[in-house]
């Protein structure tokens, strides 16, 4: 009975958490069990303080903050996304609204013409800049390929 | 490392410093990939959990009140790693007399060296055969420098019954190596 208090010690023992009392001291010296086991234990306690402590690959801290950089531009794409859904939706509503508003209030047919009005501007104008279109067009490219390289670099970043 | 350059570590992270958090990665990468590398039970997926445990860190590091050490919460964060690595995972079963290294090749050379070498596969065998938690526990405990107080901290678990859970983690060892420590 004895053996198996003190094997249930020998770890604690064996790894100097435990400062056994002279009772279990003199019932290992004269136990080979018990003493068998205390040197097994203390035998495990040194294999395991051994133990070969893998280091971080050379590159890790490269790659981790990579990753980091692409996570937190994911999670930005998301948030411009969410921001962007929702000013569309309070958009579409402010629209409909306006549009409900005015046909109850029987506003539509002076909106209707202030639509001509400016269908009519719209029209002219078009007209006017038709000489100039090319210049816009290349303005407007080079606008957009300059965010393109800006969004690539972000994607990259 | 000191709390005060801790708490500050921690200040200019959460501020969006990335050569700050760079310089976290450079001071726990090697505890946080240890501790993975000798839990884990793929080893060649140990890099790609360090990955997610400094993720987590980043991603945690604005609710990170500070009430723990920061070493503490990372080895939380560690642990939940591991323990999410096992779920799924088939229990190991494999016998400790598997493996490239022969037992009857060091009876032939005799060899202390090679005794040794044997006997260190077979306790990473036997360390691969123990429960998830108690083989975290044996990852961790002997690392330079991780003290029984953060480990029982981070695990949520009393000093007491660490140190108990350990114990029993080693028993476990010293009977599956009972024939090769005799």
């Amino acid at each position: 009975m004895f053996c198996d208090e003190v094997l249930e010690l020998v770890e604690a023992i064996a790894a100097g958490d435990l400062t056994p009392d002279p009772r279990v001291m003199t019932h290992v010296q004269s136990c080979a069990g018990c003493a068998a086991a205390l040197a097994a234990a203390r035998r495990v306690d040194g294999l395991l303080k051994q133990r070969t402590t893998p280091a971080a690959p050379p590159q890790f801290t490269t790659r981790i903050m990579g990753r980091i950089r692409r996570d937190r531009w994911r999670r930005d794409q998301f948030l411009d996304l969410g921001f962007n859904l929702t000013v569309g939706v309070v958009l579409l509503f402010v629209l409909t609204g306006f549009w409900v508003l005015l046909s109850q209030s029987g506003l539509g047919g002076i909106s209707h013409d202030a639509a001509n009005i400016l269908g009519s501007a719209a029209s002219d104008l078009m007209h006017r800049a038709a000489p100039s279109l090319p210049l816009y067009l290349a303005a407007s490219a080079i606008v957009a390929t300059a965010l393109g390289v800006w969004w690539w670099a972000e994607k990259d970043a | 490392m000191q709390p005060v350059h801790e708490h500050e570590l921690v200040e200019r992270c959460r501020r969006g410093d990335e050569g700050a958090f760079q310089e976290l990665v450079n001071q726990y990468k090697d505890l946080v990939f240890a501790i993975i590398a000798r839990t884990a039970r793929d080893a060649s997926s140990a890099e790609d959990l360090a990955q997610e445990v400094f993720l987590r860190i980043h991603r945690g590091l604005p609710y990170f009140r500070g009430e723990a050490r920061l070493s503490t919460w990372i080895y939380r964060i560690v642990a939940n790693v591991c323990v999410q690595e096992q779920q799924g995972r088939k229990p190991v079963t494999q016998s400790l007399d598997e493996g490239s290294l022969d037992r009857r090749a060091a009876s032939s050379s005799a060899t202390r060296e090679l005794s040794d070498l044997i006997l260190r596969d077979r306790l990473e065998k036997a360390i691969a055969r123990l429960p998830a938690n108690y083989r975290l526990l044996v990852a961790a405990h002997y690392l330079q420098g991780v003290r029984y107080e953060d480990l029982a901290e981070a695990l949520n678990l009393p000093l007491g019954t660490l140190k108990t859970q350990l114990h029993r983690a080693k028993r476990q060892l010293r009977r599956l190596l009972e024939t090769e420590l005799k």
